[in-house]
């Protein structure tokens, strides 16, 4: 299964890439899973990924969620928009 | 509920902020209280150049309807809403984000749910900043962790 993986912020700086795909094992797989996939093959990342939020097909996932061929996975830091204060 | 206007967007281009009030005004408002924030170039001895915004475009506006609904949940007297958030390089003293909640008169929830709104979109609305200064560039952090309660599919 294939899926298309979303960086942004200090992790798509770190990437050097905003998005990625990634072929997982299985018909189905986790968040966590991706997670680790993509710390694998982005070192650079993996130092990042510890206190990232995570989302698929733009909603809030927890690391035990399912993810299926064709999502959507973004990783991202806590958000920090809005206002200068 | 009644169909009041809303507006929620990320925005590549200058806010406009008549527009912006004349699009959630309805004949029944009385009031709107907007929420503007800025591009702040002094904190301290800290000295900002310019702020550049980065989103996650269709998340962060599904998360903006979210809080907008939850703002008419706690403040059922609320009407039109919007909130608009700029991306792309900004510079001290520029619009940063648009946060206007509209209501009959003023004790309608306006206020309240302004405030809440820069506040919640703080938490949930997948934007960042990166602050450059004249010898340094960084991304700024949040704090916030979302949890199960934050999912869309949770307040159904």
């Amino acid at each position: 299964m294939r899926v298309t993986v979303l960086l942004f912020a200090t992790l798509k700086d770190r990437a050097g890439r905003g998005q990625v795909a990634l072929d997982l094992p299985g018909a189905t797989s986790t968040v966590d899973a991706v997670r680790q996939a993509l710390a694998a093959g982005f070192p650079a990342v993996a130092p990042a990924l510890g206190s990232a939020v995570s989302a698929v097909n733009q909603e809030f996932a927890r690391p035990e969620d399912t993810v299926a061929d064709g999502d959507e996975v973004a990783f991202f830091p806590p958000v920090s928009g809005g206002c200068g204060g | 509920v009644a169909d009041y206007p809303e507006i929620c967007q990320v925005a590549a281009e200058a806010l406009d902020l008549d527009a912006l009030l004349r699009a959630i005004t309805v004949p029944e408002t009385g009031a709107v209280c907007v929420f503007s924030g800025m591009v702040r170039g002094v904190s301290g001895a800290t000295r900002t150049e310019r702020l550049e915004y980065e989103a996650y475009a269709p998340m962060a506006e599904a998360k903006m309807r979210q809080v907008a609904r939850e703002i008419r949940a706690r403040w059922p007297g609320v009407q039109g809403i919007a909130i608009v958030q700029r991306i792309g390089a900004l510079a001290v003293g520029e619009n940063t984000i648009l946060i206007a909640c509209a209501s009959a008169h003023r004790d309608g929830g306006c206020f309240e749910g302004a405030r809440y709104g820069i506040d919640r979109l703080k938490e949930i609305v997948p934007v960042w900043k990166k602050e450059v200064r004249a010898d340094s560039q960084a991304w700024v952090e949040g704090h916030y962790q979302p949890g199960p309660s934050d999912r869309a599919s949770q307040q159904e």
